[in-house]
């Protein structure tokens, strides 16, 4: 009773919790992984070294948590202070990062059943994420207590959110889901403090705006460009770097002649107030809904004897570009698969030399690569101490079909068909450590057994490559060498990207397969 | 003229078609489940206890552990008119009007508390939760209030008006994830919260400040866990009559997110 009394007494509202100031987002503190890629520069590179190249064999499991319900979790875990918090499709779970046991769980209901989602955002005393509801969600980090929500779009249209939301300066960055129902995307910011919405980039212009001239007739209004993945930001140009989605319908051009801007771009816009600054687009009218949304990474390195504040992409079209991400100038660009027909190069620009008549048609064509793309969602990395960028990267192709389909509104497929892949013996994916300036092959390392691409890298100051193969192994590779060093069979697919954090001095390494995440450290 | 008297009986059709069916008809009052109260407790309680609380012969009617299968006002009212076939449930034998009233306060003990009339004013409600009471030093309304006790943002869809009651009157159990615990380190600090989650090896505390703090067991020289909830109750005598009901109501209207559907088991009737 005196106990009660006491306690009761000294309840406060203002909650002196753990909280994640802008100098910690900033800084990117390795003890803690804050942001979906681990860094606003999306390097997904940690200074923990403690599990290393001479440790790494006695890496074992620490605990395992369970998602009910689970199947293929893309959740990237966030580590603030010693707690975890992952996601599913409307659940969050706040979870003790020693030990393994949950401390709190958030349930949307009712649920909209629409997969998957990939992990919350953190700042100050509130976690925030998406829904498939099309909703934004602030909770108290501490106790998982709703503190607002905010509607980014309507779900009954066929929106939903995916993507796990980015914190710049007290905006929460949020964007949207789906670009094959023909249904516009957008990249809004909301105030953190109070749901506000603050400004929404349409990545599709709207008649009379710049670029609304790279879409014929009226095709614009189904045009697709959605931003299903999180991007990067650099807080010294204060720009914010996000890719955008295919156009649509996806595999038939025909209606939308033109470049279709901004889809299959980067955008760089300003933070403060959505302003576009410049863009880059990789694949002009694209046919093969090969989404521009893979993850930029940001990289300050010597360019042709200069110092230069470069970004680093691996597109699901096949090539890595490198540009300056001052200006969104055009640098270098090369395939990094070897199954790649539709373009013979790149241009001085980067627009890419097509070659003729390879594109979707009514009878089907080899198109390489296939729709789902040389590289898609994973997570590539970057290592400052290598200087190599990482990237999981598919070899294959489709045979890609055209047909006539009309937009009906209500979140329907609008792809007017797509391709059948060709699962020969050439179907095959791969880790590759590229040379950032380059692109020129270091070292690859087959993902063998695995069909698909599978989880995405960490790189850490350990001279390790974290690697989450789809045939369920969690492998680490030597940074340097490709060279496996320490191996895991989970049991399940993995189709998540691993993350490191500490606790009281000791390394964790962590990673959503199927539907557990599994923590690892060292023996002793 | 026409077309707006057509419009209109469509738009009540409509309406009509969208409510619950068939509905009680001597309304939703809660004067109405009052008198339900009394009839029901003069040919009821022989066999499910006063207030349908617990009964020598005949289940409780408001144990929240169970599964109704008769929730609907048609499915209760049918069952107190004519009886369970093969089993002890007797037809009652009252006018319909008595058995109507008596549906009324069954359907009034199992509702969630939002599904009912709950006199009081809610903006007094809420003058009294944030002030007087001093529940937002533990609770939170739709982001405003502390968080070492439950999120109450949807607490009328969730608990029905009696567990409200009860909750505020009556000493409870603890519940799961909010058990007082007093834990002192091996350097000595003594921490003081609610234990989200523990086990034989680990501690997660929510501590007074609303601040985690995770333990492993091997850390900590002592942790010692209350026996009572840290939620005062008797708020009936700290509280006066209005206050009281002004905050009932206001609880009662809490539903952010409906966690229950409110036509559960309509038309299910006699398995």
């Amino acid at each position: 009773m005196r106990l009660r009394m006491m306690l009761a007494g000294a309840c406060v509202t203002v909650s002196l919790a753990a909280q994640v100031t802008d100098r910690q987002l900033h800084e990117a503190n390795s003890a803690n992984w804050l942001t979906y890629n681990g860094s606003y520069d999306s390097r997904r590179h940690s200074a923990l070294n403690q599990v290393s190249v001479s440790t790494v064999d006695t890496l074992v499991a620490k605990w395992v948590f369970h998602v009910p319900n689970a199947t293929a979790l893309q959740t990237v875990p966030i580590v603030l202070d010693g707690v975890m918090y992952v996601t599913q499709p409307n659940e969050i779970y706040a979870i003790d990062a020693r030990t393994g046991r949950q401390i709190w769980d958030y349930h949307r209901v009712p649920a909209r059943q629409k997969g998957p989602n990939r992990g919350v955002a953190i700042w100050r005393d509130k976690v925030y994420f998406t829904t498939p509801d099309a909703f934004l969600v602030a909770l108290n980090a501490a106790s998982g207590n709703v503190v607002w929500e905010t509607k980014l779009a309507e779900a009954s249209d066929g929106y939903w959110s995916p993507a796990a939301p980015m914190i710049v300066n007290g905006k929460v960055i949020a964007g949207s889901a789906p670009g094959d129902h023909g249904l516009n995307g957008f990249l809004d910011a909301y105030d953190a403090t109070t749901g506000e919405r603050l400004w929404r980039f349409n990545p599709i212009p709207k008649p009379g705006e710049p670029g609304s001239e790279t879409w014929a007739g009226e095709s614009w209004k189904a045009g697709g460009g959605n931003t299903w993945l999180t991007g990067s930001y650099d807080p010294e140009l204060n720009l914010l770097y996000w890719g955008i989605g295919n156009p649509a319908p996806d595999f038939n051009g025909d209606v939308r002649k033109g470049d279709n801007l901004y889809t299959e771009s980067v955008v760089a816009l300003d933070p403060d107030t959505g302003r576009l600054k410049w863009y880059f687009q990789f694949t002009p009218h694209d046919v093969m809904d090969w989404d521009a949304v893979e993850v930029p990474v940001l990289v300050d390195a010597m360019y042709e004897g200069k110092p230069r504040k470069l970004m680093a992409h691996a597109d699901r079209n096949g090539f890595y570009y490198l540009l300056d991400r001052v200006t969104g100038k055009f640098l270098h660009g090369t395939p990094f698969v070897k199954q790649l027909n539709w373009a013979s190069g790149l241009t001085a620009a980067g627009r890419p030399i097509l070659v003729p008549g390879v594109e979707p048609s009514l009878l089907g064509t080899k198109v390489c690569p296939a729709a789902i793309g040389a590289a898609n969602w994973m997570s590539p990395a970057y290592s400052p101490e290598t200087g190599l960028f990482y990237v999981v990267a598919q070899e294959g192709c489709g045979i890609a079909n055209k047909s006539t389909e009309t937009f009906r509104p209500g979140g329907f497929q609008y792809r007017a068909t797509g391709d059948v892949e060709v699962r020969d013996d050439s179907w095959k994916v791969y880790v590759r450590a590229l040379d950032l300036t380059t692109g020129k092959l270091k070292w690859e390392q087959e993902r063998v057994g695995s069909t698909g691409f599978g989880g995405g890298l960490l790189s850490t100051a350990g001279g390790l490559l974290f690697s989450g193969e789809l045939n369920g192994e969690f492998v680490a590779l030597e940074a340097k060498t490709g060279k496996a060093l320490w191996h895991f069979y989970t049991g399940q697919r993995i189709t998540a990207s691993p993350i490191t954090y500490s606790v009281n001095g000791k390394q964790f390494v962590t990673i959503a397969a199927g539907s557990d995440i599994m923590s690892f450290g060292l023996l002793k | 003229m026409k077309l707006s008297l057509i419009v209109a009986l469509v738009g009540a059709g409509w309406l009509a078609a969208q409510s619950p069916k068939p509905s009680n008809p001597l309304g939703d009052a809660p004067a109405v489940a009052e008198a339900g109260r009394l009839l029901y407790n003069r040919s009821c309680t022989s066999c499910h206890g006063p207030d349908g609380g617990e009964g020598a012969r005949g289940p409780a009617l408001d144990f929240a552990g169970r599964r109704y299968f008769r929730v609907s006002e048609a499915a209760i009212f049918d069952v107190v008119k004519n009886g369970i076939a093969g089993t002890a449930m007797p037809a009652s034998g009252l006018p319909d009007t008595d058995v109507w009233g008596i549906v009324a306060f069954v359907r009034n003990i199992r509702a969630t508390a939002s599904d009912l009339v709950v006199p009081g004013d809610e903006r007094n409600g809420m003058a009294v939760f944030t002030g007087v009471g001093g529940c937002t030093k533990c609770h939170m309304i739709r982001g405003q209030g502390g968080v070492l006790g439950p999120d109450l943002s949807s607490i009328g869809a969730q608990a029905s008006l009696n567990r409200l009651r009860d909750s505020l009157t009556k000493q409870r159990a603890i519940p799961n994830g909010y058990r007082p615990v007093t834990v002192t380190t091996l350097k000595g600090e003594v921490f003081r919260g609610v234990a989200r989650n523990s086990d034989a090896f680990s501690l997660q505390l929510l501590d007074e400040s609303g601040k985690l703090r995770l333990f492993e067991m091997s850390e900590l020289r002592s942790a010692v866990f209350a026996k009572e909830s840290l939620m005062p109750y008797g708020f009936d005598k700290t509280l006066n009559k209005t206050q009281f009901q002004d905050l009932l109501a206001m609880l009662s209207r809490q539903t952010r997110t409906k966690v229950k559907p409110t036509l559960q088991g309509e038309n299910e009737v006699g398995r």
